[in-house]
């Protein structure tokens, strides 16, 4: 066991079964299901011309995003993750099992922190908002997500390289980490077996997680591992039926407006703000922070 | 919860899986890389009128001398005579020569091309510099001693690798 954990890995190994995970899952698992999700809620009589545009308008805010990653890879993330990695890392690990999975589990585990301050902070719920505000549960909803949704991630994963970690092993977490969230978003999937809920996040906890219910506001942040919320303090299980979006709902699948709804509230928060410096608190305070006038 | 359970229960989680890593790269290793690159005195005193063993590991003299490896890409064909000298606890290898595929030598700059961290006098561990578009790259690195005066340098940087022949020259 020791021996197979430790030995060395040819990266085209790698690379190839994550192209495997992360890139070819679209076609043979999250587009199949999605199909599957679409046949369900004609067979329930839920698929309206609402929800078919609010898949559509997802989907869309993808593009917003995607173009955002791309343009951020190729001006700063990679120099960066680099810089950083030649520069002020520990000893660089080589590349054998067992740091691929430590650096899944780390990308995993700094997911968790940056959901959770994408929840907890001004600025972070003001691009995150987007990816809540469907009154909807489905696979496209994996997919909505806001202008700004690119940048935390960086913030929270160049401690990994830091680490040690090879800054390409560490993208390719990530992204199966996302992967791994998107299968998530399905209310096809009922609750899974006691161990496998008690491990791993799971769509029950992830419904959770989207709930407007107030008992399920900032719950359940996991991305793979459910264990990371129920040693932080931060784990609720699904009992009440959830309740989908948000406490001050859109009401449009416009996705120009779904893509910046968070962003034009939080200006318009920063404008009944008096003060320069409450304005900058506002930035890191809680989404529901107002300054004591 | 507490934010100092928050910060210590984190701290432990970062730290048991980074060190696990750590842990498998560098504390479980092949026994054939463990770096025997001594040059320690005998721990008993010598007899007088006996003659003195080198105090340095004789099978890891095998790398000081000058090496040749032929290249044939697209950015160089010929060969390169390299010099590899012991410096510290680690072995480094200098540019010494350059041969086109005529055979047409042009004295090198000496720049330094390749660090051996370990050899246990069959195998080891480097850094090779490579240039690829122009730019350098450090690239980890695997040798191991073919017969005495061969050795293979094998390296892996993301799918683009290759196995290069040193010849003694």
């Amino acid at each position: 066991m020791i021996d197979f954990l430790a030995k060395k890995l040819d990266w085209l190994d790698v690379h190839q079964l994550f192209y495997i995970f992360n890139d070819l899952s679209l076609f043979y698992i999250i587009i199949p299901f999605f199909v599957l999700e679409l046949i369900r809620y004609a067979y329930l009589k839920r698929l309206d011309k609402d929800l078919v545009l609010d898949s559509i308008a997802n989907v869309i805010t993808f593009g917003g995003f995607f173009l955002v990653e791309v343009i951020l890879g190729i001006l700063a993330i990679t120099k960066v993750y680099y810089w950083v990695y030649n520069n002020i890392s520990l000893p660089h690990l080589e590349l054998n099992w067992a740091t691929v999975i430590c650096c899944v589990l780390l990308a995993d585990f700094a997911y968790y922190w940056e959901h959770r301050t994408m929840h907890r902070i001004g600025i972070g719920w003001a691009t995150h908002t987007v990816h809540h505000s469907s009154p909807h549960f489905n696979m496209s909803v994996a997919y909505r997500f806001g202008p700004l949704d690119a940048i935390m991630p960086v913030v929270f994963s160049l401690p990994i390289v830091m680490l040690g970690f090879d800054p390409i092993l560490v993208l390719l977490s990530e992204v199966f980490v996302q992967v791994f969230q998107t299968l998530l978003h399905t209310e096809i999937i009922g609750k899974l077996t006691k161990p496998i809920e008690f491990i791993f996040n799971t769509p029950s906890h992830h419904r959770v997680h989207h709930g407007s219910n107030r008992q399920y506001w900032d719950k359940n942040y996991a991305g793979i591992l459910i264990i990371w919320d129920r040693m932080l303090g931060t784990f609720e299980p699904e009992k009440e039926k959830v309740v989908y979006g948000i406490s001050q709902p859109i009401n449009s699948v416009n996705p120009i407006v779904v893509f910046f709804h968070g962003i034009s509230r939080f200006v318009k928060k920063l404008g009944q703000i008096k003060g320069f410096s409450n304005k900058l608190l506002a930035f890191l305070k809680p989404p529901d922070w107002m300054p004591k006038q | 919860m507490k934010n100092s359970t928050l910060v210590f229960r984190s701290l432990g989680i970062i730290i048991f899986l980074a060190g696990l890593a750590h842990l498998f790269s560098f504390g479980v290793d092949v026994s054939d890389d463990t770096p025997t690159l001594t040059s320690e005195t005998p721990s008993e005193p010598m007899e007088q009128g006996k003659v003195a063993t080198p105090a340095e590991n004789t099978e890891t003299d095998f790398l000081t001398d000058q090496w040749k490896v032929a290249y044939n890409t697209d950015d160089f064909k010929g060969a390169i005579i390299y010099s590899i000298k012991k410096e510290g606890k680690v072995y480094n290898a200098y540019t010494h020569q350059y041969e086109d595929e005529n055979g047409y030598a042009e004295k090198a700059e000496g720049s330094k091309a390749l660090t051996i961290t370990s050899f246990n006098g069959s195998k080891g561990k480097g850094i090779y510099n490579i240039e690829y578009e122009g730019k350098q790259y450090e690239v980890d690195c695997k040798i191991a001693q073919v017969d005495e005066n061969t050795f293979t340098l094998s390296y892996d940087y993301y799918g683009y690798g290759d196995v290069e022949t040193w010849k003694r020259h």
